[in-house]
């Protein structure tokens, strides 16, 4: 029985994937676990594993194209099996290595042929808490997964940190296999067994029309300005006690760049101003318990941004371990899905490109991000101790803060980069 | 406390003192008081022109009722028994329905036609029908069907005052049914407001006439099993609420209508094939439709129950919406 | 005996009345009008002798033949053909066509498509004038084949038992659509059936003007003496089939014909009014010329009138009120 191999649904935000290679060839015949195809998604290259054995009958795609999630990417089957039928409904269009049209069509997740058989009612409650009905069973007539089922695998399913819950599924992780050592048996990403598998790095330079990353900027950019009411602030800074601050670290031979104290300030500010720590969904407001903070890294072909997650508990020396590990497998392509999303404010630093400030877009769904410009000694009026008004020189930065307006009001803003300009003035509170 | 008969008395006394249009034709009003009694010596104070008796002739005084309403007055015309609407079902379809829309809506018919229907009293095949779901089938004919005493009480008193000719449907096996009934000669039950018997959770029970109350004891048995039963009277079929039964529907996600109709056909369909319009997404469970066994209605009392609904079908049908076993 | 006024009214209505028929059998053939047209042709003396003697406070009920009854009892000729071309200026909107045809400000409880559907209609309106205590009376217009459904058996007993002021009138035109009526009814002369409700009955000629309308006066003076109801039979003939199409192969060409020349109530009313002296030729003229533009006029309103807008289709299954 022939069966159709689809674009498979590979992280929350894919929509479509770019076939990078095929790794067996038409007619031959190919065993479910081995190695079928490579592709690319938004900013991974990932290879995939056929799911039944079986001779490739026909490629519908050919490497390079560009194809939406779930559409029929070849067919695999038995040897002179008619495939007439499946390449109809397959119905592969146009073979075209440009990216397609339009957004990918709404398609059910799950591969043809695993229909979930569920009540409506199910169906919505489903949705409503993003449950995953494949996985939940059904106790009605045939397996029908009805309501109450639903409810009791929400109640079952442990309560899981977003950041665990992601990795868990980059890990194929079932979460009720773990044992979650949070509050009330929480699981946080510590709990969770394994590694990410790592990707090889993918530095191609193809003449692909866009790469997944930059398909997945543009949308990502242009999604945050059409669906944000993005204003900015803009606030001068005295860095002369960061400065001091990296310099004590370095006595003691730790390296702390100006960026890790930025993302330790803006954790801790984050945690006083929480709606600039939450992100809107539809007409909610989501204030999460948890501060990741995004560190905008640029990297060959455009940009991405590793996410130091809970960086208001792991310290400054925490962060600035973990992000120089990001940073570096972001650099080689190495970053899983899962150090990438989850975010909840970034901070982008141009100072290095001797940028005096800059209006950086927010990255969505986050609420906010926080531009950082160059460091430069500038003549700032100051009031010396005997309360006489003195010109001085000082080593200022400029911030900029692009926020969400939608939930975050101009004055909460203000007062949110007040604070932050507050600990970099004064690291001792960091403590 | 009055009993459905004296309810249904009480306003068509009131209502003939209110207004002198109103009177009440049909076979043995007069004297006899109609065969249950809702028309019990109404002779006495009204005299026998305003309680009139007919001759056994239904399309004559059904027709007669309607000429009667097309020329200014408010007959309350009485079938024995709703059986014999197809005696006289040119007049009452072809004629009381329609008479206001094919004359360009130049005409008022302000006419109640009541009767009494069902099983339970061993009267068998052309005497036992419930027939409601004919009359909702036919546009231009509201249809009421009380099943308490207060319900038959202000659904008439609407009915009455109705400028439009109504179907009342009454049970026979209701007649002796007793509850408080406002005393106020107002006291006026919307058309096409139903009426929600019992709260509950898990399924919504759709039950009308006498089978309101066997949905009550099947809810009473469900609880017993933990399953919280909804039971809602619609109370009428012409206008019909279908927005308070997809609301119930939404908050329990299950539906069963009963009725003592047959089942073929029976209004129950027509609320089942409404409610997966309005609630689909809401459903956890096919609705279930239970009503009479195609089958004319048998004399002997155990075959006469082997065709209509009981309450433990109703029970059992909850019980497997709610994937109980 | 008819005095000239009445005489004059008749003879202007009986005009009307055909030039309303025969204008709607062109329409039909020319497809301006569609559906069941049955015409009345021939039958006018029964319709306008009889409105003659009513007012606006009198009750009738007629039947699918019914153009003559409802413009006899004062239908508008414009409004009455604007229904009958489904038009929204028709008296039901366009909604109804030729057989439904009602207008209760003028005491008409509507055209009825179903063969005796009107016959307890009339009687309960019999029965409203009765308790309403109203000098009034209600007329059954109905055909020999309607006399054989159970509705007239019953009506007529009812009505009889209460003493209704309702009379009711059999126009006997030979056919219930096809069929003669001595292959379907048991009786030549359907008056004899009163005698089964003890009620009188009368046979007359339905084609003479006077004798319909001195029996009419008769059944109406014991209607309003609260006697109860009579049953009059009016002998009359189609000149028309049963409808327009009808190929009409149950009778001939011939006995048509003869109905036509000999026995054409317009023309005996004429003469009826010239010989008495009620009228001049010219006058007589004069009123039939005068319909006839009626007539035309008619036809122009109901040709230049809207069609209903679908969008109000379902205005009026109830009163809203």
């Amino acid at each position: 029985m022939a069966s159709i191999v689809i674009m498979p649904k590979q992280g929350l935000m894919m929509v479509e994937g770019t076939l990078t290679k095929w790794l067996k060839r038409e007619g031959e015949p190919v065993a479910a676990g081995e190695p079928l195809f490579e592709m690319e998604t938004d900013k991974l290259t990932i290879t995939m594993d056929a799911e039944a054995s079986g001779t490739l009958l026909k490629i519908i795609h050919p490497e390079g194209d560009v194809v939406p999630i779930t559409r029929p990417i070849a067919i695999l089957g038995e040897p002179g099996e008619d495939i007439s039928g499946l390449m109809e409904t397959a119905s592969p269009p146009e073979a075209v290595p440009a990216p397609a049209a339009g957004p990918a069509p709404a398609v059910p997740a799950g591969a043809p042929g695993r229909r979930v058989s569920a009540s409506p009612r199910a169906r919505l409650r489903a949705e409503e808490n993003g449950v995953d009905l494949t996985a939940v069973p059904g106790s009605g007539p045939g397996g029908l997964v009805i309501e109450r089922d639903v409810k009791a695998h929400l109640t079952s399913r442990p309560a899981v940190t977003p950041l665990a819950a992601n990795l868990a599924k980059a890990r194929g992780v079932h979460l009720s296999d773990v044992a979650g050592s949070g509050p009330r048996g929480k699981i946080t990403a510590a709990d969770l067994p394994g590694e990410t598998p790592a990707a090889p790095a993918s530095r191609s330079t193809r003449a692909v029309p866009m790469s997944g990353m930059r398909r997945a900027i543009a949308r990502n950019m242009l999604a945050s300005k059409d669906a944000n009411a993005q204003a900015c602030h803009r606030m001068n800074v005295d860095m002369t006690a960061v400065i001091d601050l990296r310099r004590q670290y370095g006595d003691l031979g730790v390296r702390v760049s100006y960026n890790d104290v930025l993302i330790r300030v803006c954790a801790k500010a984050l945690t006083d101003f929480p709606i600039v720590n939450a992100s809107v969904e539809g007409d909610r407001i989501l204030y999460h318990d948890y501060v990741n903070v995004g560190n905008a890294v640029s990297v060959p072909g455009g940009l991405i941004v590793p996410v130091i997650r809970d960086a208001d508990l792991i310290g400054l020396t925490g962060i600035a371990a973990r992000s120089a590990e990001l940073i570096e497998k972001a650099r080689e392509g190495r970053l899983t899905e899962a150090e990438y999303h989850g975010g909840t404010f970034t901070v982008s630093s141009l100072g290095m490109f001797d940028l005096d400030d800059f209006v950086a877009i927010i990255n969505p769904p986050e609420s906010a991000i926080l531009a950082v410009g160059k460091i430069a000694k500038a003549p700032v009026v100051i009031t010396n101790p005997l309360g006489e008004d003195e010109l001085a020189i000082r080593p200022m930065c400029t911030l900029c803060l692009s926020y969400d307006h939608r939930i975050i009001d101009g004055a909460e803003a203000a007062r949110f980069l007040q604070r932050v300009k507050h600990y970099l003035q004064h690291p001792v509170l960091l403590i | 406390m009055m009993t459905y008969a004296q309810a249904i008395r009480h306003v068509i006394q009131q209502e003939m003192r209110r207004d002198p249009r109103v009177f009440v034709m049909g076979e043995d009003v007069e004297k006899h008081g109609s065969v249950f009694g809702t028309t019990r010596d109404l002779y006495k104070e009204f005299g026998p022109d305003r309680i009139r008796n007919t001759p056994i002739s239904e399309s004559a005084f059904v027709g007669a009722a309607l000429g009667a309403a097309c020329a200014g007055m408010r007959p309350i015309a009485e079938l024995m028994y709703w059986d014999f609407a197809f005696v006289c079902a040119d007049q009452i379809f072809n004629q009381m329905a329609k008479t206001r829309y094919v004359f360009g809506g130049n005409a008022k018919i302000p006419m109640v036609l009541r009767s009494q229907q069902g099983t339970g009293r061993g009267n068998a095949a052309t005497h036992s029908q419930s027939l409601e779901s004919i009359f909702m089938h036919i546009p231009g004919l509201k249809v009421a069907c009380p099943s308490a005493p207060a319900d038959a009480a202000g659904l008439l008193r609407t009915a009455i005052r109705d400028d439009n000719p109504v179907c009342f449907f009454e049970h026979k096996m209701l007649y002796t049914t007793q509850a408080d009934v406002p005393e106020d000669p107002d006291f006026c039950v919307p058309f096409g407001k139903a009426s929600i018997r019992r709260e509950g959770a898990d399924v919504t029970i759709v039950a009308n006439l006498y089978y309101v109350s066997q949905a009550l004891e099947a809810a009473e048995a469900l609880a017993r099993e933990g399953i919280s039963a909804e039971v809602i009277d619609p109370r009428t079929l012409v206008p019909f609420d279908y927005d308070t039964i997809a609301e119930s529907v939404k908050k329990t996600g299950r539906l069963v209508v009963v009725h003592e109709a047959h089942q073929n056909n029976g209004w129950g369909a027509q609320v089942v094939s409404q409610i997966c319009q309005m609630a689909f997404p809401y459903l956890d469970a096919a609705p279930v439709h239970l009503g009479a066994k195609a089958c004319p209605l048998p004399f002997n009392p155990a075959l006469e129950a082997a065709v209509i609904p009981s309450v433990s079908e109703i029970v059992a049908a909850c019980k497997a919406a709610c994937y109980v076993s | 005996m008819i005095d000239k006024q009445t005489g004059l009214w008749i003879y202007n209505k009986m005009h009307e009345i055909r030039d309303f028929e025969e204008t709607a059998w062109t329409l039909f053939t020319e497809n301006k009008l569609r559906g069941s047209v049955h015409l009345y042709t021939g039958e006018e003396a029964i319709a306008a002798s009889i409105c003659a003697q009513l007012t606006d406070e009198d009750l009738i009920a007629s039947t699918h033949r019914g153009h003559g009854h409802c413009i006899a009892k004062g239908a508008e000729l414009g409004r009455a053909l604007a229904e009958l071309m489904g038009k929204a200026t028709g008296y039901c909107k366009g909604r109804s066509g030729s057989m439904h045809i009602a207008d209760f400000s003028k005491g008409n409880l509507g055209a009825n498509a179903i063969v005796g559907g009107g016959i307890p209609i009339a009687t309960g309106g019999a029965l409203a004038l009765k308790m309403q205590n109203k000098p009034n009376v209600a007329v059954a217009f109905f055909g020999d084949g309607a006399s054989n459904q159970g509705t007239f058996h019953e009506s007529l007993n009812l009505a009889a038992v209460w003493k209704l002021p309702c009379i009711y009138v059999v126009e006997h035109n030979q056919y219930g659509m096809t069929v003669p009526s001595w292959q379907s009814t048991s009786v030549p002369d359907l008056a004899v059936r009163s005698a089964a409700y003890g009620i009188p009955g009368e046979t007359v000629d339905g084609n003479d003007v006077a004798a319909v309308y001195q029996a009419f006066a008769r059944a109406k003076e014991r209607a309003l003496k609260g006697e109860g109801p009579s049953l009059l039979e009016c002998k009359t003939y189609r000149w028309r089939g049963h409808w327009t199409g009808d190929p009409e192969v149950y009778r001939s060409r011939e006995k048509v014909e003869e109905w036509k020349t000999q026995r054409d109530p317009i023309r005996r009313f004429r003469d009826y009014l010239l010989v008495h002296g009620l009228s001049t030729e010219e006058e007589l003229d004069k009123i039939e010329k005068a319909a006839a533009e009626k007539m035309e006029a008619a036809v122009e309103f109901a040709i230049n009138s809207p069609e209903p807008d679908p969008a109000h289709v379902l205005d009026d299954v109830f009163y809203e009120g």
